[in-house]
């Protein structure tokens, strides 16, 4: 057997018997590293996903992007550009608008052709009450001044057309005062082809900043414009979120960092028996920094792994009690955790070395 | 005896002290600073969400339906109903008056508008820009500039007059594609119903308000001929998420439940008392503003909380962990103690004692450290403090002598179980 690996043997025996005997000042020194990989894992996984879970409750704020054009109809192949623009990343509702009669009072109202399925999962921070089987959807103002049941009649012009409504909504902005009827009904009964089209594109800030500008771009003769109060609001508050999180992880983090390199320390200092005793039997000092070294490296892996797999655990449970969606774990944050995890407890464990190298080992044994 | 033995062993112990003392502290401190940031992350995004603008309108009930598309209304100004401007001061008067961060009233009607490049149409809007008002002692300010925060002027706003201004020509906004279609700017002069007005700035704001022409209340009414007329009002208040007890009618309630119901501050129960307080008017939700940014308002405080939760357990952890360790570690103290005839209670409670004063000592510096980070972190990313409540400091030295006595108790039984002799022969 050569001498290297004798040497590596005793090592491996040194390092196993330093745990063993002394399970329980193991065991703190795993559960301080475990915890600070924990919390790190959580808050780095959940910060990296945040943007994207916080955007999606902005989802409910309706439509946040209007393309007009106030010369003409929108035509289908400007509809069609639209369309092909968002995508599968938000809805595009064309609408008209018209001022007709309703035929019972005499009284104006503006009529909205669009598809009421459409306008349904566009607004769903409306209430809706089911009235009928029809299909129009009656604002709560109009529904006021309408008799209920049965269909009703509005007139455009000469033309004449009956109204069976499917349900009132209150929403407390104009609309209130408006009906909507299917697209092609409205067609039929005024002649207008739609001239503004609702947009609602998901995604973060900026993400629905690049669909604007696409758009602009894209329909030259047609003005596309942010509502701007909800995008604004969605900056600010997703935005602020995110500093908040990072600002206070970061300080839980470091806190919690120091508190185990305070543990860590604390506990190689007590160690200062075994140092001496090494010494004495003639071990050098690069010896028994690797084996202080090696034993903290060997302690901090084991308990970052542990931390990486709980904080993703954390993070997932968190994504699915506060978002209803789990925020999946970031297998990239690995081996930033590992090495980070173990860099610490490197420096934390042969750090008080240096300070125990200066005293004579038999000045320690004495008890000095 | 007892308290010499303590005093002694903070004073030839004052590393091993200073470093449990350090984890307690920091430990603290991310419990004072998440604690702070968590309670206060509600208020600090419920103003954020102000942005989003008013989120209850209140109309007369005896209107007629609203005409108006795109931005062109095409209800005369003579139709339908009004509310009495005089009538609005109640608004601060009812009993969540205090939520109510501000209202803005509205009246309009489209106008024949003479410029210097001849005669335009447009709606003329009359409100409140900042308008100083007095209900009771209070004294505040109202308008669009708080309610509709996201209204940019390029120029000066203009001042909100007590009466029409005989004397000067009153400021009024154009709107920004207006001026752009009629070619106004900044300083132009232009003409309502033979009264000159002056352009004080190009109102941006993204919405229809970008077509007209927009006044203060008061010249609004003079030149539509209304008198004291409100068409709209719409109100911004801080309100709590909607849960199925807020949707709740208070007709149908008893009386004990009802008051708790009144006592909320739901969209809907201040709602209710705007009805109370103002007469033939109709209250609604701006339900795109008020029914999402609770939702919103519930997301980043549920996450926050969580987020706190899992902070505080690390911390006790941490904590924990560093008082079994410095305990673990006087194995042989034990033992000279035992071996000279002391308890397991007289051991006991000196090593209790010590976490004990260990932890308000500790505590209390985390507990300052951590409210300064938590003031920190309200500075930079709101621009307004954190304030950290006193009772927090109660909670936090609670905590921290709980969890160390759970740290360091474990550990002492621990030591406690050795034989002495075997201890002191460090064979252990």
């Amino acid at each position: 057997m050569s001498l290297n690996r004798i040497k590596s043997q005793l090592l491996l025996r040194l390092l196993f018997k330093a745990a063993w005997v002394r399970k329980d000042r193991a065991f703190t020194a795993l559960v301080s590293v475990a915890v600070v990989a924990t919390i790190a894992t959580a808050a780095l996984t959940i910060y990296s996903d945040l943007e994207g879970k916080l955007s999606r409750e902005f989802r409910g704020f309706g439509a946040n992007v209007l393309v007009t054009k106030t010369s003409a109809a929108l035509t289908a192949a400007e509809l069609a550009e639209v369309d092909k623009i968002v995508g599968n990343r938000g809805e595009v509702l064309p609408v008209a608008y018209a001022v007709a009669s309703l035929h019972d009072g005499g009284a104006k109202v503006v009529v909205g052709g669009a598809d009421p399925q459409m306008l349904r999962r566009l607004n769903t921070s409306w209430s809706f009450e089911e009235w009928n089987q029809g299909s129009a959807l009656v604002g709560a103002r109009v529904a006021e001044s309408v008799s209920h049941g049965g269909s009703w009649q509005i007139s455009y012009g000469d033309a004449v057309s009956s109204i069976s409504p499917g349900a009132v909504f209150h929403s407390g902005s104009d609309d209130d005062s408006r009906v909507y009827i299917p697209l092609e009904d409205f067609v039929r009964l005024t002649g207008i082809q739609p001239n503004t089209a609702l947009v609602r594109v998901e995604g973060r800030p900026r993400e629905i900043q690049a669909v604007i500008s696409r758009l602009s771009a894209a329909l030259p003769n047609v003005e596309v414009k942010p509502v701007r109060q909800i995008t604004q609001a969605q900056t600010a508050v997703v935005g602020k979120t995110r500093s908040v999180v990072l600002a206070s992880s970061a300080v839980v983090v470091v806190l919690i960092m120091l508190c185990m390199v305070a543990t860590f320390t604390g506990s190689v200092l007590e160690r200062r028996k075994d140092f001496a005793v090494m010494k004495a039997l003639g071990a050098s000092n690069r010896t028994v920094n690797v084996l202080f070294a090696s034993e903290a490296a060997l302690l901090a892996l084991t308990g970052a792994i542990a931390g990486y797999i709980l904080g993703c655990g954390v993070a997932f449970w968190i994504g699915k009690a506060n978002f209803d969606a789990a925020i999946l774990p970031q297998p990239m944050l690995l081996f930033p955790v590992l090495l980070g995890s173990v860099a610490l407890a490197l420096i934390a464990s042969t750090a008080p070395l240096r300070l125990l190298q200066q005293i004579q080992p038999a000045g320690i044994l004495r008890g000095e | 005896m007892f308290l010499r033995l303590l005093f002694e062993s903070f004073r030839r112990q004052k590393r091993r002290k200073t470093v449990a003392l350090l984890a307690i502290a920091l430990g603290m401190s991310i419990a004072t600073a998440m604690i702070a940031v968590g309670n206060d992350i509600g208020d600090k995004i419920n103003q954020e969400l102000r942005s989003l603008g008013a989120n209850l309108v209140i109309t007369p009930i005896e209107d007629t339906l609203d005409v108006n598309i795109g931005g062109v209304n095409l209800k005369p100004a003579s139709e339908g109903a009004f509310i009495n401007e005089q009538d609005l001061i109640k608004i601060k008067g009812i009993f969540w008056g205090h939520n109510i961060k501000g209202y803005a009233p509205f009246l309009n009607a489209p106008q024949k508008i003479q410029t210097r490049n001849g005669e335009v149409d447009a709606e003329l809007i009359g409100t409140y820009f900042a308008q100083p008002l007095h209900y009771g002692k209070d004294q505040f300010t109202t308008g669009v500039r708080s309610v509709n925060p996201w209204w940019k002027v390029e120029g000066a706003w203009p001042a909100d007059y007590g009466d029409f201004p005989e004397q000067i020509t009153p400021d009024v906004l154009a709107g920004s594609k207006l001026a752009q279609q009629a070619g106004l700017s900044v300083g132009d002069q232009i003409e309502i119903g033979g009264r000159k007005l002056r352009i004080s700035g190009i109102l941006n704001s993204g919405g229809e308000e970008d077509q007209a022409i927009v006044a203060p209340l008061h010249v609004a009414q003079k030149l539509l001929g209304q008198p004291n007329a409100v068409r709209r009002v719409t109100i911004s208040a801080l309100t709590k998420p909607e849960d199925a007890f807020a949707r709740k009618d208070p007709d149908k309630m008893s009386p004990a439940v009802r008051d708790r119901w009144y006592c909320s501050p739901y969209a809907n129960s201040i709602a209710y008392q705007l009805r109370e307080a103002l007469p033939n008017v109709r209250v609604e939700q701006i339900r795109q503003v008020e029914q999402n940014q609770g939702k919103v308002l519930s997301r980043v405080s549920g996450l926050m909380l969580l987020l706190t939760l899992a902070a505080l357990l690390a911390a006790a952890l941490a904590v924990s962990a560093a008082m079994a360790a410095t305990i673990l570690e006087r194995r042989q103290e034990v033992g000279l103690m035992k071996s000279l005839g002391a308890g397991n209670s007289a051991v006991a409670s000196l090593f209790l004692t010590e976490a004990g004063l260990l932890a308000l000592t500790g505590g209390l510096i985390g507990f300052l450290a951590g409210a300064a980070l938590a003031h920190r972190i309200g500075q930079s990313i709101f621009g307004s403090a954190i304030v950290v409540h006193p009772v927090v400091l109660a909670v936090i030295l609670c905590a921290a002598v709980i969890v160390t006595f759970i740290g360091s108790a474990g550990a002492v039984r621990k030591a406690m179980q050795f034989d002495p002799a075997v201890v002191l022969r460090g064979d252990a």
